[in-house]
């Protein structure tokens, strides 16, 4: 192992972070003293709060309530071990999420001669660099300085080696889990044929809503001092889970158990190694693995006319939508448009899980109904709206050298667009009526205004997405610049409220009758209302549509005309 | 009613065309006539504005001054009319890589408007020519570079283009499939189909281009047969690479060499 070689290698992958971070952060991170800075300032706050914990400590009078203060600590420090597991495996994996494109355009260092050892190491140290790391130090040094006052001090210092341990674990288990991934997902591909693309889109999707149902479970059904308590107690039964040794070392120390406490610090520096080495092989094994290319077709070759062509499309535009249906099934980053609705459709279920339609108030079945119907289809309408110019990413050179009119790109474009939010849209109102058993007349205006949303916010976010239009696709590809994201989604909130805002008195005289308020609205706001309310929602959404498809179409216009250099 | 007589007769005409990149002079006030069926080569040093100059022709860069027709119609005013004549392949094309080599064919041949029966002959019969038989169905991701270019040029062509630019076009295939694009654009020259090629390979563009065009530092150098650049250079007998390396003054590579080596 040449030490050299992996802190140039770690110096290297941090570099490259510049690619991921834009040019300004990725220069004060390079920056040494700025970098110092930033862990010495967490050294310096965590020893702040750890003076300040120890002087609470200190200045407690009553020695049954320093006691309990005193076990609290002690369960504290047995469980950070556990807890840096955690939030090293959750941060080195979305720092590894990130990397995926920066790893490819630094492929050249694999030619060099260096170990996959060297390799492996530098990797997994470079994971740790950034957020990781500062959470580490700080929580090391309010260990140490409020363990001064505690005398804790032999506990602290075990705790730190700890956890420091269970962060170095975390980051081998990601580097394994990376490699197993590529290793896996290529073995899915070669099973499954010509079925990979839809395994790969299912798969996705349920990865997704496991994430999210574990995700949201987490953060509204268990407390931090729940969750606290349980690992403190919990991880001893669990003893034959490796990852646990180092909280149940501390605990063993807690309780005087020595012996017990040298076995499962040694196995606890063996199962590192272990993982070290397993990570190392995978590495040399399957670093380099291409995976398996997948066939979609094989036979005569029929063109197909479509049903796009029945509805009015030319061959160019139904061509272009054809298209762009396969780059949402098949391409991996696009595939996590579909996480919106299956959060938005999560969340409030698994809030409300305690309780069904039947129980809740009617008043919020029917926000909830209105949540579901309009929020994940307008969301898709905004976000693939102003993402799907800028995925045509450096093919871009194509559309440029085809002859697509201005019109005919917007329309293939906006078509596309509007009919996926309005799938996405149906299919949410179903499961909310379901959930939420409202009137049919309740359904029929969600549907009406989710429709109008979808139609006038589709050429919105398109508009905004041609203008801002990012074709880079490495590290990741970008779609749109952030600004202009930015924009995209403060004037579609804006001019969603105008669509909707006719229906707003109707909404404020539900919520009057369903809270039982003394006050009347129903003579100045009449059924009647509801039907002119309606008709303007759909005249603003109209005006707005008919505006920014002329904004639309003359962005495209500077868009196919101007490929650049 | 002279110059639009003159502009039929030529499949490509740039007058006066200039570009230039803030600083940078990319091409500076270029005329190059090109007549139907013929086979023009593009060469220059990196940097020398011939893809620059390529893209103008598409009209997929404005020129800073100067007008381009192509085949009698003026790119400025209906860029879409001009981009459905041309086949185009540019240098190193990044095509769609989750469609398979099948789909990103039918998706050209439905943007040119191709009736599907045309579409489908045209298709089987480039596929059998450059060996993409057998892979067509695979998604373009687990594509060699070389059979990426072989879509490409099979896309540049399918839809019978009546002017071919073509960036590099034998880059990376294999010596096959290199002869049989070579032969093709040879026999569609003679059906009168113009080809504007630029390469590095100067054999290459010995062997196949009925004129040359040297550029150097956004300006037209040379232009003419292989005989009138020997007599331009003074250097007759010899070849392109030697007249091509005089005219750009890049000539004496040996102290470089020798610098490298010591």
């Amino acid at each position: 192992m040449n030490w050299k070689t992996v802190l140039r290698l770690i110096s290297i992958d941090i570099k490259s972070s510049r690619l991921i971070r834009g040019t300004r952060l990725g220069s004060i991170l390079e920056n040494k003293v700025l970098t110092t800075v930033l862990y010495v300032g967490a050294c310096i706050c965590g020893a702040i709060v750890g003076w300040l914990i120890g002087n609470f400590y200190s200045g407690v009078p009553d020695p049954a309530l320093k006691e309990a203060i005193f076990k609290g600590a002690t369960s504290l420090f047995v469980t950070f071990p556990t807890l840096a597991l955690i939030y090293g495996l959750v941060f080195t994996q979305m720092s590894q999420i990130q990397r995926i494109g920066v790893k490819v355009s630094i492929q050249p260092l694999y030619w060099y001669p260096i170990t996959w050892g060297e390799h492996t190491l530098a990797s997994i140290i470079a994971n740790l660099i950034g957020a990781p790391l500062i959470i580490t130090v700080f929580i090391c040094s309010s260990i140490l300085v409020a363990s001064a006052f505690l005398g804790l001090i032999a506990l602290a210092v075990c705790t730190v080696l700890a956890l420091m341990g269970s962060l170095f674990t975390a980051s081998i288990t990601t580097e394994i889990v990376k490699v197993l991934q590529v290793r896996v997902s290529g073995a899915v591909t070669k099973v499954a044929g010509r079925t990979a693309v839809w395994v790969r889109l299912l798969g996705t999707i349920i990865f997704l809503i496991v994430f999210y149902l574990v995700y949201f479970t987490l953060v509204y059904g268990a407390s931090f001092t729940a969750l606290i308590e349980s690992m403190a107690g919990g991880q001893r039964i669990l003893w034959f889970i490796p990852y646990l040794w180092f909280g149940i070392t501390l605990s063993a120390i807690v309780n005087g158990l020595n012996f017990e406490a040298v076995i499962f610090a040694l196995t606890s520096i063996g199962f590192i190694y272990a993982l070290f080495v397993a990570a190392v092989r995978l590495n040399a094994k399957f670093g380099l693995y291409e995976a398996p290319s997948i066939t979609i077709s094989r036979g005569t070759y029929t063109p197909k006319t479509g049903l796009l062509g029945k509805l009015g499309f030319s061959s160019l535009e139904a061509a272009i939508m054809r298209k762009d249906f396969k780059a949402f099934t098949r391409r991996r980053e696009l595939m996590y448009i579909f996480i919106m609705p299956i959060v938005f459709i999560l969340m409030p279920i698994v809030s409300s899980i305690r309780g069904t339609a039947d129980t809740m108030p009617s008043i919020f079945s029917k926000f909830l109904f209105v949540y579901i119907a309009l929020l994940p289809g307008t969301l898709m309408a905004v976000s693939i709206g102003s993402i799907l110019t800028g995925s045509e990413g450096e093919s871009i050179w194509y559309v440029h050298a085809s002859p697509v009119s201005a019109k005919s790109y917007v329309k293939a474009k906006y078509f596309f667009t509007v009919f996926f939010s309005l799938a996405v849209t149906v299919i949410c109102i179903l499961f909310a009526a379901v959930w939420t058993a409202p009137s049919l007349r309740t359904v029929l205006i969600g549907f009406f205004e989710a429709f109008l949303l979808v139609l006038a916010l589709s050429m919105v976010s398109l508009s905004f997405g041609i203008k801002g239009a990012d074709f880079r696709e490495l590290p990741r590809p970008r779609m749109i610049r952030p600004l202009w994201s930015l924009i995209n989604m403060a004037i579609c909130l804006a001019l969603a409220l105008a669509i909707i805002s006719p229906m707003i008195p109707y909404a404020v005289k539900i919520l009057f009758e369903s809270i039982f308020l003394p006050i009347d609205l129903s003579t100045i706001i009449s059924e009647s209302y509801l039907y002119s309310a309606l008709f303007l929602s759909a005249i603003i959404a109209t005006i707005i549509f008919f505006t920014f498809y002329r904004i639309t179409v003359k962005n495209a216009e500077t868009l196919l005309s101007s490929a650049g250099g | 009613m002279e110059l639009e007589a003159s502009v039929h007769l030529h499949a490509v005409k740039l007058m006066g065309v200039s570009k230039r990149y803030g600083n940078v002079t990319a091409v500076e006030y270029i005329d190059l006539e090109v007549g139907k069926g013929e086979i023009v080569g593009l060469l220059g040093p990196n940097g020398s504005g011939k893809s620059t100059t390529i893209k103008m022709i598409l009209g997929l860069v404005k020129p800073d001054t100067g007008s381009v027709n192509v085949l009698g119609i003026n790119v400025k005013e209906d860029p879409i009319g001009v981009k459905r004549k041309i086949g185009y392949v540019p240098e190193s094309p990044r095509i769609y890589e989750f469609l398979t080599g099948l789909e990103f064919l039918d998706f050209t041949g439905d943007v040119y408007g191709m009736a599907p029966d045309e579409k489908k002959k045209r298709i089987e019969e480039f596929v059998k020519a450059l060996d993409l038989e057998g892979r067509e169905g695979d998604m373009i991701s687990s594509y060699s570079e070389g059979m990426k270019q072989k879509v490409v040029i099979i896309s540049a062509l399918m839809h019978k283009p009546q002017l071919l630019l073509l960036d590099e076009p034998l880059s990376g295939l294999d010596p096959k499939s290199a002869r049989i694009v070579k032969d093709l654009l040879r026999e569609l020259a003679s059906q009168g189909v113009t080809t504007i090629m630029s390469t590095h390979v100067l054999e290459i563009a010995q062997a196949m281009c009925d004129r040359i065009a040297i550029m150097y530092n956004g300006r037209l150098l040379a232009l003419g047969t292989m005989q009138e650049l020997r007599e331009k250079a003074m250097m007759p007998e010899s070849r392109l690479e030697d007249i091509f390396l005089k005219l750009t003054g890049t000539g004496d590579v040996k102290p470089i060499v020798e610098a490298l080596m010591k």
